[in-house]
């Protein structure tokens, strides 16, 4: 990469990072350009009949699931870092698992469960006698208890995260002044710490405002749902385009807005001499009550599921589900995924090392331009994708390669994240030391650079590849005739109820993820 | 076993202790308390001393020493292994039990000052006054904000401030609830070097004018010098000595505390007919060693004088100029080194031979195998 050191950028580095940067913002540009040349009769029949509905459920579910991860999160980290009890650092590691359950595969499983005829409905039964109803796993409220119960990790490990970096001189200071260990949490601790909350509470929202799997299986309407109907049901383009810039500018809305509290508060560093937290002991009485809690959250949000996917699996093998055409599922799969992963991270590499190395105003631009996917839900990039290339290069429409474009738009933020800190560590200084010391500049970048960047990169690749493996909506609307993967899978049957045949691709996703997902929290592990 | 000084009882009498010392009421009381944060770890064992009221006490020692550990004791962060603490004559600390911090009316300053970063100035300052009526409180904001000349900065967050105003925030917030004892941890530590005599200087103005009790604790001996009534060394745990600065300085009880408070030089001799023999001279045998007692005589660099001579063995090895002073380091004939602190303006080449002469007022004495060879 580097044969020269501090020298002007190679210009062919620079045109190819334009190209990624340009190439990944035009599905953006091109949904605001397709909402916009949209007929005002469009609009004007989607503002009267659709939009407040969407609005309002997603804006409603976004305020209920916030309120759920909040309860959850937040209780959770305070028990696991500010109290000891028996098999503490179990639950722990335990609580970050249901990140591991794609939202498709928790809502099938709920469907089931609550559902009519289900084993919740007949144990209610066996009490208020066959009259009995549970709440339908189809409403908000359903909605409401999958969503929370996905993504309240985001808030706990945040959470437990800055609970872990408090300086605790601050809760001593506050006793100092007479204020007891109630008045300290609630006037010093919490307030101390809300950056991490709120910064765990907005992943929840992009993540809920771009959910497809869950609000489709649950068939709640809201942004990202309405979009695929529009695309699939009516064929209609322009309403699509439409909803998708609205659910754009709800995302940014909401970015912007959070980047802003974020700047506001920068000031509360909480960093400190480091002491461990004092933790308190339970009694038996204590540790049964936590224990309980524990269980019950870890049992609703991934334990019971996870068992019900083995033993649906179990059967759905005795009955040869697992078949050449399920192998078949899983080789396009890992085929997809595997090379989405590999072309982002050679797209991704030159952007991140040029925002790092020379950040130049058009590098950074760049750089921030990849990070457009982020406010494009997938229904929405594919949208963007499916009618571009059926304009611009139709001789790809309907091949793998669309596909894999959409993955690349999709998780290339993700990957970048990872890698800009694994370049940010390579410093000039290194490889100018390196160079002193007599290494040419191939060895620099073998014995220098890519040492220190490898771990970094090979992160970011299990992330994209994880991630375009478990990719539900774009895949659906994208995918080759006939060419399934297992997300694809998994809902196809799970739509059908038929949950048996949903079980071991859904239980495969589940089982890949969980390394990748252990890579990911043992790095926030080792910062605490 | 305890060497006596030359004269440790007027030494005593010459610190700042005023002389109705024994009548004030004494505040803070330490009977022989050990905290261990592991079981079988003491991290202070047996410590016992006793403040009184309007008196300045410091706690000094090398890092890792228990003085932070002690604070803590006193604030009641830390249970108390063995041993009580009292406060005010109430028992504050014991084995099982624990007075909460916020019941014991004691204020802290923190090394770091752990200012609420989310709170303004006057917010900091009125956090422990939430008991009063909103018009005493802001009357007694002000005059704490005027006391500490911070009238000005009341809107300002923590951040805003610089090192000494946000020192001086925390020192307000902390002598606004009038604590019965203000303790402070290392509280210059985080400060420009410039900026410390200074503030050393409105702290200890600021405690006499608001008659405050207070506890300091350094690893600085000048900054302890500077500011205590009385000094309580501690090293591993222990409390090598409690006593005044001049005494610490002048008659310190080991050869630890000799080092500790300033550059001390240990030179072995034996009792010969009443008299310490050593090989810069004889000096008076005051503990009483019987004959032929290997001992040290601890000798500071000001006790030490210089002269050059034509022809010697004793020369100067180094010297070091340290502005107001010359500090001269002498080879002995038999490798033994010395110190000798000079006027700035004598200035001798190295290599120079050179007479010593000692003029020491207090001369202290140890037995040989106690003293440890210097780190320094």
């Amino acid at each position: 990469m580097t044969t020269t050191i501090r020298q002007t950028v190679p210009p062919s580095i620079s045109f190819l990072a334009l190209g990624v940067a340009g190439l990944i913002c035009a599905p953006l540009m091109y949904i605001v350009y397709l909402a916009l040349s949209a007929d005002s009769a469009v609009w004007s029949r989607l503002w009267n009949t659709r939009i407040p509905e969407l609005l309002f459920n997603t804006v409603s579910l976004a305020v209920s699931v916030s309120a759920g991860t909040f309860a959850l999160g937040v209780s959770l980290a305070w028990l696991v870092v500010r109290y000891s009890f028996p098999g503490r650092q179990v639950w722990e590691w335990a609580l970050v698992l249901p990140l591991a359950m794609p939202t498709y595969v928790l809502a099938y499983v709920y469907t089931y469960l609550l559902g009519a005829g289900g084993p919740v409905e007949q144990l209610w039964q066996t009490w208020t006698g066959p009259e009995g109803r549970v709440f339908s796993p189809y409403s908000y409220a359903g909605a409401t208890l999958v969503m929370t119960l996905d993504t309240f990790p985001f808030v706990y490990l945040l959470t437990r995260a800055a609970l872990l970096n408090f300086n605790l001189s601050y809760e001593e200071v506050a006793r100092v002044c007479g204020a007891s260990r109630q008045r300290t949490m609630l006037k010093v601790t919490l307030p101390l710490i809300r950056p991490a909350i709120v910064a765990g509470l907005s992943l929840v929202i992009l993540y809920v405002a771009s959910d497809f799997g869950a609000v489709s299986l649950l068939r709640f309407q809201t942004f990202t749902y309405a979009v695929y109907q529009q695309i699939t049901g009516r064929y209609d383009q322009a309403a699509a385009g439409v909803l998708s810039l609205l659910l754009v500018l709800f995302a940014l809305i909401f970015l912007v807005t959070e980047r802003w509290f974020r700047e506001r508060s920068r000031f509360y560093q909480t960093t400190g001499r480091y002491r461990a937290p004092a933790r308190k002991p339970c009694g038996p009485l204590g540790t049964g009550l936590i224990t309980l809690y524990m269980v019950v959250v870890f049992g609703l949000a991934f334990g019971l599921p996870a068992l019900l996917l083995i033993h649906w699996s179990g059967s759905a093998v005795a009955e040869g589900a697992v078949d050449a055409r399920f192998l078949g599922f899983v080789w396009n799969s890992v085929f997809l995924s595997g090379l989405a992963a590999t072309f982002a991270l050679l797209v991704g590499s030159p952007l991140a090392y040029l925002a790092s190395r020379w950040p130049s105003r058009l590098n950074v631009l760049c750089l921030q331009a990849a990070y457009a996917g982020y406010v494009l839900p997938g229904p929405v990039g594919a949208l963007a994708l499916l009618v571009l290339f059926s304009h611009l290069a139709p001789f790809w429409y309907g091949t793998a390669v669309v596909l894999i474009v959409a993955y690349i738009v999709h998780f290339l933020p993700a990957g970048l994240q990872t890698m800009e800190p694994a370049l940010q560590q390579v410093t000039p200084n290194l490889e100018e030391a390196a160079r002193s010391l007599g290494l040419g500049p191939v060895r620099t970048f073998r014995e220098t650079t890519l040492p220190l960047v490898r771990g970094g990169f090979i992160a970011a690749w299990v992330l994209m590849f994880l991630l375009s493996m478990k990719e539900l909506p774009a895949t659906l609307l994208l995918r080759p005739v006939g060419f399934d993967t297992l997300a694809v899978r998994v809902w196809l049957e799970a739509s059908e109820e038929y949950y048996k045949l949903a079980a071991p691709s859904a239980l495969l996703i589940v089982i890949m993820t969980l390394p990748a997902l252990l890579l990911l929290v043992s790095k926030d592990w080792r910062a605490a | 076993m305890r060497p006596i000084g030359a004269d440790q009882k007027t030494a005593a009498q010459a610190g700042g202790v005023s002389s109705d010392e024994g009548t004030r009421p004494m505040v803070l009381e330490l009977r022989k308390v050990t905290c261990a944060y592991e079981v079988g770890r003491a991290a202070i064992s047996e410590v016992s001393f006793s403040v009184r009221e309007g008196e300045i006490l410091c706690l000094l020692g090398p890092s890792g020493c228990g003085k932070t550990t002690t604070l803590r004791v006193i604030a009641g962060f830390e249970p108390v292994v063995e041993g009580e603490v009292y406060l005010e004559g109430h028992l504050a600390s014991a084995p099982g039990v624990l007075l909460p911090t916020e019941r014991r009316r004691v204020g802290m300053v923190f090394q770091e000052y752990a200012l609420f970063p989310h709170l303004r100035v006057v917010e900091n300052i009125a956090f422990g006054l939430r008991d009063l009526p909103s018009v005493q409180r802001e009357t007694q904001v002000h005059a704490m904000l005027a006391m500490t000349g911070l009238t000005g900065l009341e809107r300002r967050y923590p951040h805003e401030l610089s090192g000494g105003q946000q020192q001086r925030v925390a020192l307000a917030r902390a002598l606004v609830q009038k604590p019965v004892v203000l303790l402070l941890d290392e509280p210059f530590s985080n400060l420009d070097p410039d900026m410390t005599r200074k503030m050393r200087e409105d702290l200890h103005d600021l405690l006499r004018r608001t008659k405050t009790t207070a506890i300091l604790v350094t690893h600085d001996h000048e900054e302890a010098f500077a500011l205590a009534d009385r000094v309580a060394v501690l090293n591993n745990g222990c409390l090598e000595q409690f006593d005044t600065p001049e005494a610490i300085y002048h008659t310190p009880s080991t050869p630890f505390v000799a080092d500790f408070v300033g550059q001390a030089d240990f030179i072995p001799g034996i009792v010969e007919n009443g008299k310490v023999v050593t090989e810069i001279g004889e000096f008076p045998n005051q503990v009483g060693y019987h004959g032929g007692a290997r001992v040290v005589v601890m000798i500071r660099p000001d006790d030490v004088h210089i002269a050059p001579l034509a022809n010697g063995a004793t020369r100067i090895l180094a010297r070091q100029f340290r502005g107001s002073e010359n500090l001269y380091t002498i080879g002995l004939p038999s490798g033994q080194v010395v110190h000798s602190s000079e006027v700035s303006t004598s200035v001798y080449p190295v290599g120079t031979p050179v007479e010593l002469q000692v003029i020491a007022t207090h001369i202290v004495l140890f037995e040989q195998d106690r003293v440890r060879p210097p780190d320094r």
